[in-house]
């Protein structure tokens, strides 16, 4: 298993740096997804989502504030500019190909895109990226690539999240809980 | 020579325009009657619009109000709808991309995992 990592405090590094950034988004932290034609053709489950500025304000105005786990999202949502998520299941294992995928793992270069995390495991054919756009040393946006033997996942989020907050709405809306490091030594809760 | 002997007619002429245009008093009834005549002349008859005409026009008036209620309504059903879809599309992204750092989490945990036991077996 080959882990490419800087540390056992990447999950807090991650979290600091990007609540850390502003809310205003710059064009490069929003990514050119392609249609993945080839990806949709072949899967047996397609989550295609696009939340512009104009539905994710949509959204929010749909977002109850006095319930606690609306009001959560709202405040998570509050600085972001923007959600894309594209997934794919499939029946097979490696039945997709990568052309399309390395068209968008093109876009994330350096200086507008920096690589915080890269996990691959051989054993189980999961490969995870996580990616931070930067500019002038903020952090406004998160790209991440998923592959695993028969799901592909891309997930742009442009603007500022907390993924603090985001830990808040696990168990609610269908957010699985996770065991994700809570503590100084990335220890998990 | 002229103006000489038309002065007489002149000045009779002003005097009886002066005479005639005096000012008079109406009398006490004379508003009375003037209004009194003015009601009792017989009103223009006013031209009667045909009642298709005045159906044609009720009938549009109606058909303009209820329209703009179907639309306003349209318009909020539609309005709700995008809200509700657009709600949803952001819990299922806020599910996945939490899922996805998971994901990143678990193959790195197990990493964790695997080095001590690696070191303890050695």
């Amino acid at each position: 298993m080959k882990v490419f990592f800087p540390g056992w405090h990447w999950l807090a590094a991650l979290m600091a740096a990007l609540t850390a950034s502003v809310a205003l988004a710059a064009p490069a932290a929003m990514l050119n997804l392609p249609d993945f034609d080839a990806l949709a053709a072949k899967a047996t489950e397609t989550v295609n989502i696009s939340l512009d500025p104009a539905l994710l304000g949509l959204a929010a105005g749909f977002l109850d504030s006095s319930n606690p786990d609306d009001a959560a999202t709202k405040e998570l949502i509050a600085g972001l500019k923007g959600i894309y998520v594209r997934n794919y299941t499939f029946d097979q294992d490696f039945s997709y190909p990568s052309a399309q995928v390395d068209l968008v793992r093109k876009q994330l270069a350096a200086p507008a895109w920096q690589r915080l995390v890269e996990v691959n495991n051989t054993k189980d054919h999961t490969h995870v990226q996580i990616y931070v756009a930067v500019d002038r040393g903020v952090a406004n946006g998160l790209a991440i690539i998923a592959s695993e033997p028969r799901e592909f996942t891309i997930v742009n989020i442009v603007g500022a999240i907390d993924l603090a907050k985001l830990r808040r709405l696990e168990g609610k809306f269908g957010i699985p809980k996770l065991d994700l490091p809570n503590g100084k030594d990335g220890q998990a809760k | 020579m002229s103006d000489d002997r038309h002065e007489p007619e002149s000045n009779d002429l002003e005097r009886r325009l002066r005479a005639a245009l005096k000012p008079v008093n109406p009398g006490e009834g004379f508003t009375a009657g003037v209004m009194a005549r003015v009601a009792a002349e017989p009103r223009p008859a006013r031209r009667p619009r045909s009642p298709a005409v005045v159906s044609w026009l009720a009938f549009g008036l109606a058909a303009s109000v209820v329209l703009a209620v179907l639309l306003a309504h349209e318009w909020q059903v539609r309005r709700i709808e995008q809200g509700r879809e657009a709600r949803r599309q952001l819990i299922e992204a806020l599910r996945v991309t939490d899922e996805k750092l998971n994901l990143a989490y678990r193959v790195v945990n197990s990493r964790q995992d695997a080095a001590p036991a690696q070191h303890s077996g050695a």
